[in-house]
């Protein structure tokens, strides 16, 4: 039976409504405070102490787990300051006594804290960026329950089960990031976002150029959608020698996005938009088409891909076979070929 | 038609516009009307796939093509503008905007085409 982690925007009324059916969501998560550890990616709720309390009960009379993410990539150093770590595990002491079942984290010293002091389940961060055995040992070492794997090497068998032969702790994957693979900004996004989504003065900021970069690439190179590491929902069964805990990122949509996605993923089958099930690049959802059961076959490819793409061109050819365009003409949207409207893939 | 219908089509034409021009799929997120507590009113259309490249290259193109969608709508098109991430090729959006009189100031000093780092000035109507 697949675990599902499913995103929750944090406050009652959404948890109540994504709850409300008989959908198979084995855990949710959602962020904390962040006045005390950030987390590095937007969040939408700020739930207080007594919010988490209340909504962790709900969740546990659902038979559902709870799990706060607090994972800032950069914490600016206040952690290691006296102030700074009597502030954090004073609220890791609220989060123990309210019976939070797990905490994500991605700063290795939480990592060590969390396993040694408390009894809730260590959760290394995707913002650890763990994609090797090595760093997946080291992260055991340090307390680890489960790790949940750099996206980057989804497709990537031959180290993602490296990895799974490297430690004992448990596995989780991402399934819906959406991220550039190998995205040059992400280690700067993330800590970007770990800043102004956490304690300390508050970022003025114009605009947010990473996520304009990120999207400008993917329109005026469209193959990059098809090379972002996502794992459809009718592949996850070809992970289940690795792990049997997936997660589904998107704690910013509506909660009707979440259930579709759930709906995707626990019966492994959608028959749509694949835009439409991922996190990240939400404002070209509009834009790109890719039929997601036009991508059946694809991970026997790359399950065998060594990642130079300059010699092989198969996301190229199949970009330019399958993805389409969302135009307007006359108030009525239609879908266009990418060699229409440019597009160089 | 409403005002939401007319800005609606407006995007979609600026957007087919660009596409063909550019031979790319460049998305307009969100067109916008505004009016400022200054007194400046115009539309805003944000961009994402546009960069200062194509600017450069098409200029004539893409102002043509503002000024239209501007006079579709009513404005007078005597500022047209694209904002861009300072410091990057990324174009945020193409503005046409009826400057008040303080603002015009602002702009209308100088006589390059960018009065700030994030300003790249397509066309200002200068008042005697």
């Amino acid at each position: 039976m697949m675990k599902l982690y499913v995103p929750h925007v944090g406050h009652m009324e959404g948890l109540q409504d994504l709850l409300s059916g008989p959908d198979n969501i084995y855990a949710i998560y959602m962020a904390g405070t962040p006045d005390y550890v950030g987390t590095g990616r937007t969040n939408l709720g700020a739930p207080g102490i007594e919010e988490i309390r209340e909504q962790t009960e709900y969740a546990h009379d659902k038979g559902v787990k709870m799990e706060i993410v607090l994972n800032s990539s950069c914490m600016g150093g206040q952690h290691l300051t006296p102030q700074g770590f009597n502030k954090i595990h004073w609220y890791f002491d609220r989060l123990n006594d309210i019976g939070i079942d797990s905490i994500t984290v991605a700063e290795p010293y939480f990592v060590e804290m969390l396993s040694k002091d408390y009894n809730m389940e260590v959760v290394v961060s995707v913002l650890s960026f763990v994609d090797s055995p090595q760093k997946a040992e080291f992260y055991e070492e340090l307390g680890a329950d489960t790790i949940v794997v750099d996206p980057v090497v989804n497709r990537d068998f031959a180290k993602l089960e490296a990895i799974k032969e490297s430690v004992t702790c448990g596995l989780k994957l991402l399934v819906n990031e959406g991220c550039l693979y190998q995205c040059p900004f992400r280690y700067a996004h993330f800590n970007f976002f770990s800043h102004a989504n956490g304690p300390g003065p508050k970022l003025n900021v114009l605009d947010d150029y990473y996520y304009y970069k990120c999207l400008s690439l993917r329109i005026n190179d469209p193959q990059q959608l098809i090379k972002s590491p996502w794992i459809r929902p009718e592949d996850t069964k070809r992970y289940e020698h690795i792990t049997d805990t997936f997660k589904i990122g998107g704690r910013t949509h509506f909660t009707n996005w979440i259930l579709n996605n759930v709906h995707a993923y626990t019966n492994r089958d959608y028959d749509g938009n694949l835009m439409d099930l991922l996190d990240c690049p939400r404002d070209i959802r509009d834009l790109f088409y890719i039929p997601n059961k036009e991508l059946k076959g694809t991970l026997d490819q790359w399950k065998q891909c060594n990642k130079i793409c300059s010699d092989c061109g198969y996301c190229k050819r199949l970009t330019e076979r399958i993805v389409r365009v969302y135009s307007v003409d006359d108030m009525q949207s239609t879908l266009q070929p990418l060699k229409s409207t440019g597009g160089s893939t | 038609m409403n005002i939401t219908q007319k800005l609606s089509k407006n995007r979609s034409v600026l957007e087919n516009k660009l596409r063909d021009l550019l031979a790319k799929p460049v998305f307009l997120i969100e067109e916008d009307a505004f009016a400022l507590p200054c007194g400046c009113c115009g539309i805003t259309a944000n961009a994402r796939g546009l960069q200062a490249d194509d600017l450069e290259i098409f200029e004539d193109h893409i102002a043509q093509y503002l000024k239209e969608a501007s006079l579709e709508l009513d404005i007078e098109p005597s500022f047209l503008f694209a904002r861009i991430i300072p410091g990057t090729s990324e174009i945020a959006s193409l503005n046409s905007r009826v400057l008040c009189n303080r603002c015009y100031m602002d702009f209308a000093r100088g006589s390059g085409k960018k009065p700030r780092p994030d300003i790249y000035i397509l066309s200002l109507d200068r008042r005697k």
